[in-house]
């Protein structure tokens, strides 16, 4: 049927090229005032890992893509793309570089209207394929009886169409319009008559905005957040931070910028190894007598955080953040009193001997929380858990820990003491408190026991935790596990990790991709089981689907977030550093599979 | 047939094998209810094997399907064992509802899911999901063997002595509540039994204790003084109490109406002599099995009057719903689905387990119902489209919609649906097949009707 169609649309495939464009810059077709923008002025640099005949093995050869393309959808999918191939006389790859090569644009614009430019490098081919296209929506009309719906309409010079009566495009030159209202793209052609003003590339905030992006983006992105932010589902959500504590701690600063801001922009620059995305939002949040001044800490009282290296770490977070600060603004911050609230400091008064939380535990900390997450590492001879859970930790400077050290140790004895009657009120088993040393310093260990456990290649999910107090260096270590807490007094005594310069006060989270897929790696039956009943996935599709999880994370090496203050604005770095798993030998022929 | 209340007149012809004559056919409608009283529902295939074979081979192959059974088990079990020891709290519950979804021993589920109501283990007082699926899998292993073997598995299950505050039962404290679920509510019942036997009863059980996943005896808490109960005196151990309540003519009786109310009404109280037969056979070897063989087979069971007038649990609504259409969906999202329906697996409200019956339904949670049976079937949402009508009606050879309409309509509601029938074909004449079918399938899922099995 699809040959039938070519052959119907043969002849039409040398119709003459409508007018070319009169406007240079893409953008120039958008309107003044969109809600958001995307443009792709180096799609080139996109279409790269498409275009490589190595990565495309790679992928090709992962267990879900095979499925995929082994499967009645897949096999239609590559049917056409390659009766497209026979009929342009051209690889998928080439066409697909050449179509777009160009550059491409795409705006949202209220009510509803989405309006796209893309620029051709091939104007012929842009049309050749835009008559095969037709002639498949002719055909499928006039098998309905209503073969007129596809003539176009004249709009000046310029033919505009429509396939399936809710979408209109039109070709001007080696650009096509698509938008999803017709009035839409009438406006885009006649904008191109219109004065500069009435552009995009008049308005202000978009000028300030595309200026930050970096000249190297691949992809650009500009949003109106100030007309964003009178979407009540939108304000809903920078407003939602505000009544959950731990969100309130964590995206202190940035919330307050993305409210103070009137536009967000963002670069996605390609590089070989990997990607590198910007965001910068005209908002700084530098009020400090804001609630959130928490999350800006004097830097003179506040120490870089360095990253600690510790073996098989997966992330590591470091925040900028004042403690004591952030719990003295919490009539403030958290004006509703809950429960969970209330427990929480009834709790740290039994545990801190009636201290007060703000004044005479929190100051006892300097501004900064590192968390670190790492692989466990499990001797099988002692017992490996059913399931993995990495190990995870948090470390705080303190002011003084010759004075507060044996206050904290006492609480935390307190608090496992607590842990232990509890369970023992449940019949279920406790922990036993030990003392350890490393390097030097003293360590509160609580482990439980695998006495009277015959399977220990199949232990409950407690056996993940050890959980573990030290006060190396001047430093809290709170970690869930003994060994990482070893791991990150040897690292502090160091001084280790790449350590960041003077005075930046960026947050930061690294992540290891290795690790991390390492980690779901050796949960992956835990995962599918998980899957099976979360989805209603018989296990064949659920081992397929976490599959494909698995070999996304395969791709990803190392991510590196920055967020911090550039001068009056808050801006983000995002650094994506990707790897290529190696390419399997050659299995055969593979009909289905993409060439 | 003699009309159901004749029957109740009669205890010998209720309870004698339906035999189809030209009165009484056998019928489409006659297999779908055996199916959606002992199966949750009804699958195509089910239905025509039913047909083909008579009543008295549907009875047989419910009891024990042919196929091997074994293989499809070890694979749930080890599925089910391994997400437990994960520390999943709801594993259990979703992997169970899972299981009753796929299972080929359908009746099986459906007589675990009876006694998981009968013992009311609440999983809630049991903090290891080891111990309740090691509760579960009892229940499933002795669902349709022998009722003594049932009980004595139950009084030694650490997962049911810790839901029943019989953790630790001591010489100088008693822990009542193992001695009194097993007089009042798993045996000869409130009414055949006085506080004292309850007292005298937890006497004979001190001596327990739970520790870990097992049941110890600790012998210097045991008080071995004489003990009176049930009208016999003696130094009574647990397992004595066991063995004598067993022994008592009345528990036959609490045993015998507890199928009644499964398999035949929740609301009609059956008169003493009408469940005399079953319950003097049952008295005899207390074999599950053939007690709800005989009901499953009876005239009864099969007659005008008891079908399509029970109101069908939500667990029972919705598995039964998913098996009919040859469907898997999201056994988590359904439990919590099931919860806001009234039946929170694994957490029964009371000791006595759910009222059943009309308790089901109230304005609410027949919304609820209806909502629920959208969502199963909605292209989308929270289910993910996964069942679909069409494809079903097409694996069975109806590709037309008009037939397709027919063939879901069998399946689903094949008797007592005409006017839901008609109102639902109005849904086919717009929109895609496979969408005018979801919105059918769904008018019928969502009618009073289909509340009713």
């Amino acid at each position: 049927m699809l040959c039938e169609l070519l052959l119907v649309a043969g002849p039409l495939l040398r119709a003459p090229l409508a007018a070319p464009p009169a406007a240079d810059d893409l953008t120039d077709w958008l309107p003044a005032d969109p809600l958001l923008v995307i443009e792709a002025p180096r799609p080139r640099a996109l279409f790269e890992p498409l275009l490589d005949a190595e990565l495309a093995a790679v992928v090709t050869s992962l267990p879900p893509w095979q499925a995929w393309a082994a499967s009645p959808e897949g096999r239609e999918f590559w049917n056409v793309v390659r009766t497209l191939e026979a009929t342009l006389g051209l690889d998928w790859r080439t066409a697909l570089a050449r179509l777009a090569g160009g550059g491409a644009v795409l705006a949202v614009a209220p009510p509803e209207s989405l309006l796209l430019v893309l620029e051709a490098e091939d104007a012929d081919l842009l049309l050749r394929l835009h008559t095969i296209l037709l002639g498949f929506a002719r055909a499928e009309a006039a098998r309905e009886g209503d073969a007129s719906r596809l003539d176009p309409v004249r709009h000046g010079d310029v033919e505009v169409w429509s396939f399936d009566g809710k979408e209109v495009h039109a070709i001007v030159g080696n650009r096509l319009l698509f938008a999803n209202r017709r009035e839409g793209l009438v406006a885009a052609l006649e904008r191109r008559a219109a004065s500069p003003g009435a552009r995009l590339a008049g308005a202000e905030g978009w000028r300030a905005a595309r200026a930050t992006a970096g000249p190297d983006a691949a992809v650009r992105l500009y949003a109106d957040l100030a007309r964003l932010k009178e979407n009540p589902g939108f304000a809903r959500g920078l407003e939602e931070g505000r009544a959950n504590p731990l969100a309130a701690l964590l995206f202190a600063g940035i919330v307050e910028a993305m409210r103070e801001a009137s536009w967000l922009s963002a670069g996605l620059a390609v590089a070989d190894e990997g990607f590198v995305l910007r965001a910068v939002v005209d908002g700084a949040a530098d009020d400090p007598a804001s609630p959130a001044a928490f999350a800006r800490p004097d830097p003179a009282d506040a120490p870089a955080l360095p990253s600690l290296a510790v073996p098989g770490r997966l992330a590591a977070i470091g925040l900028h953040r004042d403690l004591h600060g952030f719990y003295a603004a919490k009539d403030e911050l958290f004006p509703e009193r809950t429960s969970s609230l209330i427990f929480f400091e009834n709790m740290m008064g039994i545990f801190f001997t009636g201290r007060d939380l703000t004044d005479e535990v929190l100051a006892e900390t300097r501004p900064g929380v590192r968390l670190v997450v790492a692989e466990q590492r499990h001797d099988p001879a002692a017992g490996v858990p059913e399931v993995r859970i990495p190990a995870f930790a948090a470390v705080l400077a303190l002011r003084d820990a010759g004075e507060f050290g044996e206050v904290i140790e006492e609480a935390w004895q307190k608090a496992l003491g607590l842990v232990n009657f509890t369970r023992g009120q449940d019949a279920l088993p406790g922990l036993i408190l030990d003392r350890g040393e490393q390097n030097g310093t003293k360590l509160t260990i609580a482990r439980f026991s695998t006495a009277g456990i015959d399977d220990r290649a199949h232990l409950p999910p407690r056996f993940n935790y050890s959980p573990t107090l030290a006060l190396p260096q001047n430093h809290l270590v709170l970690s869930s596990t003994e060994g990482l807490a070893r791991d990150l007094v040897d690292a502090l005594a160091r001084g280790a990790g790449a350590g960041p310069e003077a005075g930046d006060q960026d947050d930061r989270v690294e992540l290891d991709g290795a690790g991390i897929g390492a980690a779901l790696a050796a949960n992956r039956e835990a995962l599918v089981r998980s899957n099976m009943i979360d989805e209603g996935h018989t296990r064949e599709e659920a081992e397929l689907e976490i599959g494909a999880l698995l070999a996304l994370i395969g791709f990803v090496d190392e991510v590196d977030l920055r967020v911090g203050r550039r001068g009056a604005t808050t801006g983000a770095r995002l650094d994506v550093h990707l790897r290529r798993p190696a390419a399997p030998a050659p299995a055969g022929p593979r009909d289905a599979a993409p060439r | 047939m003699a009309p159901r209340h004749q029957l109740s007149r009669d205890p010998a012809a209720a309870w004698a094998p339906y035999a189809p004559d030209a009165a009484r056919p056998w019928t489409l409608a006659r297999a779908s209810h055996l199916y959606r009283r002992a199966a949750f529902g009804a699958r195509a295939e089910d239905l025509v094997r039913a047909l083909a074979g008579g009543p008295e081979q549907a009875v047989a192959e419910l009891l024990a399907p042919p196929g091997d059974l074994t293989a499809f088990d070890r694979a749930r079990d080890a599925d089910e064992t391994a997400a437990c020891r994960s520390g999943r709290s709801d594993a259990v519950r979703d992997w169970w509802l899972r299981r009753m979804i796929l299972s080929p021993h359908p009746l099986r589920e459906r007589m675990a899911l009876l006694w998981h109501a009968h013992f009311a283990l609440d999983a809630a007082q049991v903090k290891e999901a080891p111990a309740v699926r090691r509760h579960v899998a009892l229940l499933r292993e002795h669902a349709l063997g022998s009722y003594r073997s049932l009980v004595e598995a139950m009084v030694r299950d650490p997962a049911l002595l810790a839901s029943l505050g019989a953790a630790a039962s001591r010489r100088g404290q008693p822990a009542e509540g193992l001695a009194r679920a097993l007089l009042e509510r798993w045996t000869v019942g409130a009414e055949h039994c006085a506080e004292e036997d309850v007292r005298e009863a937890a006497r004979a059980f001190t001596g327990t204790f739970v520790r870990g996943d097992e049941v110890i005896h600790v012998a210097r808490e045991h008080d071995g003084g004489v003990k009176r109960v049930l009208g016999r005196t003696g130094p009574f151990t647990g397992e004595d109490v066991v063995q004598i309540a067993l022994a008592h003519p009345a528990t036959a009786e609490t045993v015998v109406r507890r199928l009644w109310r499964a398999f035949v009404s929740e609301v009609e109280e059956p008169a003493p002599a009408l469940l005399a037969p079953l319950a003097r056979s049952f008295a005899a070897g207390l074999d599950l099995g053939r007690l709800a063989g005989t009901i499953l087979r009876s005239s009864l069971f099969f007659s005008d009057a008891a079908r399509g007038q029970r109101i069908t649990s939500p667990v029972e609504l919705a598995v039964g719903l998913v098996r009919s259409l040859e469907g898997l969906i999201a056994t988590s999202t359904l439990a919590r689905d099931l919860d806001r329906l009234g039946q929170r697996l694994l957490h029964p409200p009371t000791a006595r387990g759910w009222a059943g019956g009309p308790a089901w339904i109230d304005r609410v949670t027949l919304l609820r119902r209806q909502a629920l049976a959208a969502a199963l079937l909605a292209e989308g949402g929270a289910y993910g489209g996964r069942l679909d009508p069409r494809e079903v009606a097409a694996r069975h050879g109806h590709a037309d919609v008009n037939a397709a309409a027919d063939f879901l309509a069998d399946l689903l509601l094949p008797e007592g649906g005409e006017a839901v029938r008609s109102a639902a074909r109005a849904e086919l004449s717009r929109g895609a097949p496979g969408e005018a079918l979801r919105r059918f399938a769904i008018a019928i899922a969502r009618s009073p009707e289909y509340q009713l099995s």
